[in-house]
């Protein structure tokens, strides 16, 4: 008994398929080729909107001011004046190359010159980094960043105001990437280089915004001011909520914590949330 | 097949299929990339660069997982199998320049070896909410690397078919590890709805898929067979088999294919020795059954490759009686001769 004979049967090293197979693949591949368009469009249109912070990669900028060792290194520029005419300041914290704070690099050009370099005015050459009103510098020993050290002409008066006890609900951030190297700067998916930051010495920062949606900033220090960036790894880059004394100091302010006991944890598992309410301020 | 190697046995099929593997590949880029640039002006590279390349490797892994239900569900689809290490390894390289750039991005120019600080940076892995995802892409990672050095077939003979199988089935822990890493890292960033509904159809369209094509595989290994003389089993009538074609039958938990050609009848084992196929939906060319997924051929009546080659699968003692046809489900050992039962 003889049975009708298919024909049609697809093999890979044949030359050309069926014609049945051919239709049908091509179809597939149509809707293949709609998936990715869909997909490309939606996943890019989709994303969160890049924030406008700057780093002026291989750009060296220098700039002339009275550096600071604390509460951060930092160098204290003057900007303008106001209408009073009294003299306006811009303090530019400084932080160092890769995932390091600049207190190595400003500790060896010290030694190099052997001269302490707090309450002097320096010329710096670095790389400049900036978002939101505030500015930071690389410095990188590459850039042989210390072009002078004058003796300042004036003296600078630090402002200082307390600002009393405050409690703020925001996220720690290095401010090295949140100020421009890398985009997003904060949150989940940059948890591990925040840590990595400031476990190298980066100052850390504390990231709060308002329920208008701007953004303050304040720097973290012990309660004694000295650096406390062991003790905040496990609160890094994660909605928290920080006990602190605040002191207002030129245009920066500080947040003096006691210890780990003034952080607590706020964050959860949160996938719809398109607001982040638990960064938002909230005063004492 | 198994005689000799070459890097790859190009072929027109294959140059197609690597075409358009390029073509939709180089469009998803050029489209994620242009967009963002034009909707995100302030835009990073390395940002770019992480998300593009991320985001297509993750369509691959659900377009390559769809492919062997989709065929099992209908073998029109048999030409998307043909090729698809090709796509594994342009998926696995997409995942690689995402994972190598993520660990020199977040974890290098530290204090510490890049790698040691993706284990030790976030060390919350007594959290959900703040778990270490990037740990968990590293391991998604490594199963494809691994899938992706042993996907010739030189290792497919040299590990020998069961274990190549087995390793290659981690590529659904792989799925799972990566699916974990996004849901607990950029997501958590993210917080858009739509991503974690497009993810979400993604797994379950895989779930529904693989369901489907195994209840299909279920009912045909659930049949029953009743009639059985002296180790025989009755399995159909012979004409219910098309020339140069099977029908398979599972008894005791072994799937055999029963072919018949030029009025012969010839069984053998169902599993191909290359990865697994189901001979039985093959046909015979030049003589030789002829396995659907990627051509490994088979001699009806002894179950060996035609020479030069070395496969050898099972082969079994059938009889006609009156148009019936009865199986011995005993296997004889791999490439025993067994002359075709003539029809009637």
């Amino acid at each position: 008994m003889i049975m009708k004979q298919n024909n049609d049967f697809y093999i890979g090293w044949m030359d050309k398929a069926p014609a049945s197979y051919s239709r049908h693949i091509k179809k597939v591949i149509i809707l293949l080729a709609c998936l990715v368009l869909i997909a490309a469009l939606i996943l890019s249109l989709q994303q969160r909107k890049f924030s406008t912070a700057s780093f002026e990669f291989g750009q060296l900028t220098e700039i002339t001011g009275t550096y600071q060792q604390a509460p951060v290194p930092a160098v204290k520029v003057k900007t303008d004046q106001d209408v009073f005419g009294n003299s306006t300041y811009l303090t530019i914290p400084l932080v160092g190359y890769g995932k390091f704070g600049a207190e190595g690099i400003i500790s060896s050009l010290e030694k190099e010159h052997n001269t302490p370099l707090n309450g002097k005015e320096v010329v710096l050459k670095g790389t400049l980094l900036y978002s939101d009103g505030k500015t930071l510098l690389q410095v990188d020993k590459n850039d042989n960043p210390l072009v002078s050290i004058n003796k300042p002409l004036l003296k600078t008066l630090t402002t200082r105001q307390d600002l009393g006890f405050v409690e703020v609900k925001g996220e720690i951030i290095d401010p090295k990437c949140y100020f421009g190297v890398m985009k997003p700067g904060h949150g989940k998916p940059h948890r591990d280089c925040a840590i990595r930051c400031i476990e190298g010495g980066m100052d850390p920062v504390f990231y709060v915004r308002n329920d208008k949606g701007e953004a303050n900033y304040y720097l973290i220090a012990g309660a004694d001011g000295r650096k406390i960036n062991d003790q905040l790894k496990d609160y890094i880059a994660e909605p928290v909520s920080l006990k602190a004394k605040a002191v207002q100091i030129d245009d920066w302010t500080v947040l003096y914590l006691d210890g780990n006991t003034s952080i607590k944890r706020l964050g959860g598992l949160s996938w719809f949330k398109q607001q982040d309410n638990s960064i938002s301020c909230s005063p004492r | 097949m198994g005689a000799s190697y070459t890097a790859v046995g190009w072929n027109r099929q294959k140059k197609n299929y690597d075409w358009l593997i390029a073509v939709f590949c180089l469009g998803y880029l050029g489209i994620f990339i242009s967009i963002t640039l034009l909707f995100n002006e302030q835009a990073t590279f390395e940002t770019l660069l992480l998300r593009s390349t991320s985001t297509l490797a993750i369509l691959l892994l659900h377009v390559i997982l769809a492919i062997g239900p989709l065929c099992r569900i209908n073998t029109k689809f048999l030409p998307l199998l043909y090729n698809r290490r090709h796509l594994g390894v342009t998926m696995f390289s997409l995942a690689l320049v995402h994972g190598c750039f993520g660990i020199f991005q977040f974890h290098a120019l530290g204090n510490t070896n890049a790698v040691v600080s993706l284990f030790s940076s976030n060390t919350n892995y007594n959290s959900l909410a703040a778990f270490p995802f990037q740990a968990l892409g590293f391991f998604a990672l490594l199963i494809f690397f691994l899938m992706a050095i042993t996907s010739h077939d030189f290792w497919l003979h040299n590990l020998s078919p069961k274990v190549w199988k087995t390793l290659h089935m981690f590529v659904y822990l792989g799925y799972l590890l990566v699916i974990l890493h996004v849901m607990l890292g950029v997501i958590q960033f993210e917080k858009n709805p739509l991503f974690v509904l497009i993810l979400s159809i993604g797994s379950c369209t895989l779930v529904v898929l693989h369901l489907t094509a195994a209840f299909k595989e279920k009912k045909l290994d659930d049949r029953l067979f009743a009639l059985q003389q002296n180790g025989f089993v009755y399995v159909c009538n012979s004409d219910e088999i098309e020339d140069s074609r099977a029908k398979i039958f599972c008894i005791d938990k072994e799937r055999i294919a029963v072919y018949r050609h030029e009025n012969k009848l010839y069984a053998i084992h169902n599993v191909c020795k290359h990865q697994g196929g189901p001979l039985g939906e093959g046909k015979i060319l030049d003589g030789c059954i002829t396995c659907p997924w990627h051509g490994y051929q088979y001699l009806p009546q002894n179950g060996q490759s035609p020479p030069p080659f070395k496969e050898k699968v099972n082969t079994y003692n059938l009889k006609v009686i009156k148009n019936k046809v009865w199986l011995n489900p005993v296997p004889l050992a791999e490439g025993t001769e067994r002359p075709g039962v003539t029809i009637m």
